[in-house]
């Protein structure tokens, strides 16, 4: 792990930032999660490559909550299997509540993958969790081209210059996944 | 004995050394109507109102900061929900924190209400009336809900802003180290102060209006406002320019009588900025609207202006120095921002036009709102002909030389609130192709933070413009003066429909430009509802910025639509002050249309709103401390807002959860049954990521239990329509407000019959078409929704 300034910079929240991780390193700790979540938005939509990366994910059995007007995108893939359309706010209101039943009825999640949203919005949604889903602890992690600091484990700001070295990261991030 | 009046002064024959002050004559009150329980509330007077809002829409904290460094205990690490040293939790600190914000706006409506009154009685005496004409009969539909009082002349407005400034006092002093505890209570004070702030707003407003004349409830007010020019484009830079910024709208009415009285109508150009912009067209009609707040640095920097008069709110702190870079004289006319100038009020305004002119000063301060016109006037004129040969936009030259130094560091990436790919675009720029960095321009928020990091000093704000240049010379758009209150009789056109849910919804646009992807969002909202046939009210910044884009057809939105507080209607009630009136046409259903008792009756009329009236505001771009307390007001009088994805470092949100049957019990005040309900309104404040999300979300937020089952049809028919336009696929949730087959759209019943027989289990008897098990409760067209007990009319 290295040291990042935050990709807003003064979006400096307290002591506990996250770490900056290589793909490999967030693949494996989602591997470690044994009720993990997706949670995408519309900056998915931007390019069909990192629709598909969503996809690869949720095909390896970790089920997708489509936020923002992401959905669009999955209806006009026709990749409908593990995805849920909700609003970032009301979902994050839901994950806060260990009691919450999940989007499959079989209860909260111990592990969310932010991706494909906004980048303010996904820094206050994390230090919504990051300070009150606390017990049990949920785990959080970015794999947006930004270093999140409210994340337990992000990747480090990535330029749009580098947007192929980006989507390497991402596809490298998808093998490391144990299915 | 001498006739009583307020100051006067009498003794008494006989009596050595008794001499009486008179503080306050008590007039008899013509008797209006009861007063109702909750005259004047105080903190804790609601309270309990608050808290069954707050056990629905529970409070939602997303901490912008994780500490507090508040008192000298600290700071303090409050992550992890830890408690502080002074024993105050993470969740109490970040209502706390909302208090404050709510506290800065509600202060700024009101210390901006106090001033104006001052003004106005200064100008016209105490004993200016409060007539808004034929159509107006409830003038002031907040101060009579809230104070008990039919205000007859401003002067009245004494005693309101009295009560105001108190309750401020007593909320304030709730924030210090060791006073509340409990987020639950800042949260019931933060609502108080939202009420405050809203009741500031109307009595800001019917001062101006009663004073200046401004539209109301006569012929020719209302639907028919007259239009006004909108856009830089529109400014006739051939003449003198004078820009005004800010809300407080005495020193620019000064500057439009000075105009007037002297013939110089049409050899200065008055145009301003933000609220100021809209209320100034409301007294001065010659005046145009140059933009909404988010191109304030960009108007500036584009040395339009032959002088800038400032008054109060929204103008940015460097205005100053912006001034100064294109050698426009500043004229600042409010105490609460003097910017660091000298006073002059009261000096020869012969010497104060030669000091500005010659530049010997940058600027100067006039207290005195009727002084500033003839400074103002003959500065601009003056300026004017020395500035004329002056280029501000970048020469083609210079342009070129910029882009081709930008390094592609991603420091201004950084920098930049929306993340904007500011070196891409200079990168695009020097190949040859503009189009990137022009289309930035109005996504640009126009903060300038880019600049500052800029290691090769790049006046990336000027490169922006220059590369926009010539769309924004062609920007000129059209929009109705702000009309101010809704028309009684118009509430008693729309009532019905409105109760029964045939007319789906208010939809109330409001608030700053802080947009996540540009002006053109505000305007995609307006038209996606008028269209619909909601009813469409508009003030402050998305008034204006909904207002710079055109049709097919070259018709702006509000040339497209009626005017009238009807379906399809598309409304300027005026600046943020004026979104009172929103409140008001809530509070006048409540009154005019189901007769509900007003005077000092807040709970029931919020209790009623919040289960009839499906209005919604949206304040898509909402930024300062004053959109957090108005915001915070439409929620305590039961109407929900939707912000947009900056909204959530606002920190707090109210949603309720669907999935916790408990939450959405409410009673049957017929009969005093207890029923489960819908989800209607879902959220109180609930942020977006994206405008395709929120047209979606702002149908779903006008379900009311109330709704009549052809009412619930047409609000259903526009909820699956939007999401299937703008989603591409049925909302998860549509199920839920369906109670009986009749609540389903006619056009598709079979098809949603079907879906909810195949996807929710549900019992249809497909011969009746009628649904048989499955909803949350069955369609009562008697039910008569309440959450409060005392108006349970008879038990079973």
């Amino acid at each position: 792990m290295g040291i990042e300034i935050p990709f807003d910079v003064a979006n400096i929240g307290g002591p506990e930032a996250g770490g900056v991780a290589p793909p490999e390193v967030i693949g494996s700790y989602i591997s470690s999660a044994s009720r993990p979540l997706l949670v995408v938005g519309s900056e998915l939509l931007r390019d069909g490559f990192f629709l598909d990366i969503a996809i690869g994910i949720g095909k390896k059995g970790i089920p997708l909550a489509a936020t923002g007007h992401s959905i669009k995108g999955f209806v006009e893939k026709g990749y409908m299997e593990n995805v849920y359309y909700y609003n970032l706010h009301e979902l994050t209101n839901c994950l806060r509540d260990p009691n919450w039943k999940g989007l499959d009825g079989a209860g909260n999640y111990d592990f969310v993958i932010f991706y494909g949203i906004i980048y303010y919005y996904a820094s206050q949604m994390l230090s919504c969790l990051k300070n009150f889903a606390t017990d049990p602890l949920m785990r959080t992690v970015s794999i947006d081209r930004y270093y999140h600091p409210n994340a337990r484990m992000s990747f480090t700001n990535i330029m749009p210059r580098m947007e192929e070295e980006y989507k390497e990261m991402l596809n490298k991030l998808v093998e490391s996944i144990k299915g | 004995m001498e006739e009583l009046k307020k100051g006067g002064i009498f003794t008494i024959s006989d009596m050595s050394n008794v001499r009486i002050n008179i503080g306050e004559v008590v007039e008899e009150e013509e008797e209006w109507e009861p007063m109702g329980p909750h005259p004047m509330p105080r903190i804790a007077t609601l309270r309990n109102w608050d808290f069954k809002l707050l056990n629905r829409y529970k409070p939602f904290y997303a901490p912008v900061c994780d500490m507090c460094c508040l008192c000298t205990y600290g700071k303090c690490d409050l992550t992890g929900n830890k408690k502080g040293a002074c024993g105050i939790r993470m969740d109490a600190q970040q209502a706390r924190i909302v208090l404050l914000a709510c506290l800065v706006g509600c202060s700024a409506h009101c210390g901006h209400g106090r001033h104006l009154l001052h003004d106005m009685i200064n100008k016209f005496g105490r004993d200016v009336p409060i007539d808004f004409g034929p159509e107006v009969d409830i003038e002031a539909p907040l101060t009579r809900l809230v104070c008990g009082i039919k205000p007859k002349t401003i002067g009245d407005y004494d005693r309101v802003f009295s009560y105001i400034e108190e309750q401020i006092v007593q909320l304030a002093d709730a924030l210090h180290t060791g006073q509340e505890g409990s987020y639950m209570d800042f949260e019931s004070k933060a609502l108080h102060m939202g009420m405050l702030d809203s009741l500031n707003k109307e009595a800001a407003d019917v001062i101006q209006i009663a004073c200046y004349k401004l539209p109301s409830g006569f012929p020719g007010d209302g639907p028919d406002v007259p239009f006004v020019d909108v856009g830089i484009g529109t400014i006739n830079t051939n003449n003198a320019v004078i820009i005004v910024i800010g809300h407080n709208v005495p020193p620019a009415a000064d500057i439009g009588v000075y105009l007037t009285e002297n013939g110089l109508d049409d050899k200065v150009e008055l145009g301003g900025i933000c609220c100021t912009a809209i209320d100034t067209t409301r007294v001065y009609h010659k005046a145009k609207i140059v933009s909404a707040l988010g191109r304030q640095l960009r108007v500036l920097r584009a040395g339009i202006a032959d002088v800038v008069v400032t008054d109060e709110q929204c103008i940015r702190a460097d205005v100053l120095e912006l001034c100064q870079r294109v050698h426009s004289p500043m004229i600042a006319t409010n105490d609460k921002a003097m910017h660091g100038l000298v006073d002059r009020t009261d000096d020869d305004p012969d010497k104060i036009v030669d000091d500005l002119v010659s530049g010997r000063v940058p600027g100067v301060i006039i207290l005195e709102p009727d002084q500033v016109g003839e400074v103002a006037v003959r500065t601009a004129l003056e300026m004017d002909k020395k500035r004329r040969s002056l280029k501000f936009i970048l020469s083609d030259d210079e342009f070129n030389y910029y882009v081709n130094d930008c390094i592609l560091c991603g420091g201004c990436t950084l920098a930049c609130p929306n993340g904007l790919p500011i070196g891409e675009a200079n990168k695009s720029a020097a190949a040859g192709n503009i189009k990137p960095l022009a289309d930035l321009f109005d996504i640009c928020v126009g903060c300038g933070r880019c600049e500052q990091v800029c290691k090769k000093h790049i006046p990336i704000v000027d490169v922006m413009t220059k590369a926009a240049y010539p769309q924004l010379k062609e920007e000129k758009g059209r929009m109705r003066i702000g009309r101010g209150p809704i028309w009684d009789s118009e509430i008693r056109e729309v009532g019905a429909p409105l109760v029964l849910g045939t007319i789906p919804g208010i939809i109330a646009p409001i608030g700053c430009g802080n947009y996540p992807n540009g002006t053109k969002d505000a305007w995609l909202i307006v038209k996606e509802f008028a269209e619909r046939n909601y009813i469409v009210t508009l003030t402050g910044c998305m008034a204006i910025d909904c207002a710079l884009w055109k049709d097919e057809d070259g018709k702006t939105i509000y040339e497209a639509h009626h005017g009238g507080f009807g379906g399809g209607g598309v409304m300027n009630i005026g600046s943020c002050v004026s979104n009172a009136h929103i409140h008001g046409a809530a509070i006048k259903v409540a009154s005019i249309f189901a007769g509900r008792p007003l005077r000092g009756n807040y709970e029931e009329i919020a209790d009623y709103i919040l289960s009839r009236v499906g209005a919604c505001g949206v304040a898509w771009g909402a930024m300062s401390q004053k959109a957090a307390s108005i915001a915070t007001g439409f929620n305590r009088l039961g109407v929900p807002a939707v912000v947009g994805p900056h909204g959530v470092k606002y920190r707090r949100a109210f949603m309720s959860r669907p999935d916790i049957k408990e939450d959405w019990k409410l009673i049957d005040a017929s009969d005093g049954s207890e029923v489960y309900v819908e989800p209607g309104p879902q959220d109180l404040l609930v942020a977006c990521e994206t405008v395709e999300e929120a047209l979606p979300m702002m149908a779903k937020l006008c379900f009311r239990p109330s709704d009549t089952d052809r009412g619930r049809s047409v609000k259903l028919t526009h909820y699956i329509d939007l999401n299937q336009k703008y989603l591409k696929t049925y909302p998860p949730d549509w199920h839920l407000f369906v109670r009986v087959a009749s609540d389903l759209p006619l056009a598709t019943r079979d098809v949603l019959l079907k879906k909810l027989e195949d996807e929710q289990d549900w019992k249809i008897d497909w011969k009746k078409k009628k649904i048989e098990a499955g909803p949350i409760r069955a369609y009562n067209p008697s039910f008569n929704p309440t959450n409060l007990e005392r108006l349970i009319r008879g038990r079973k």
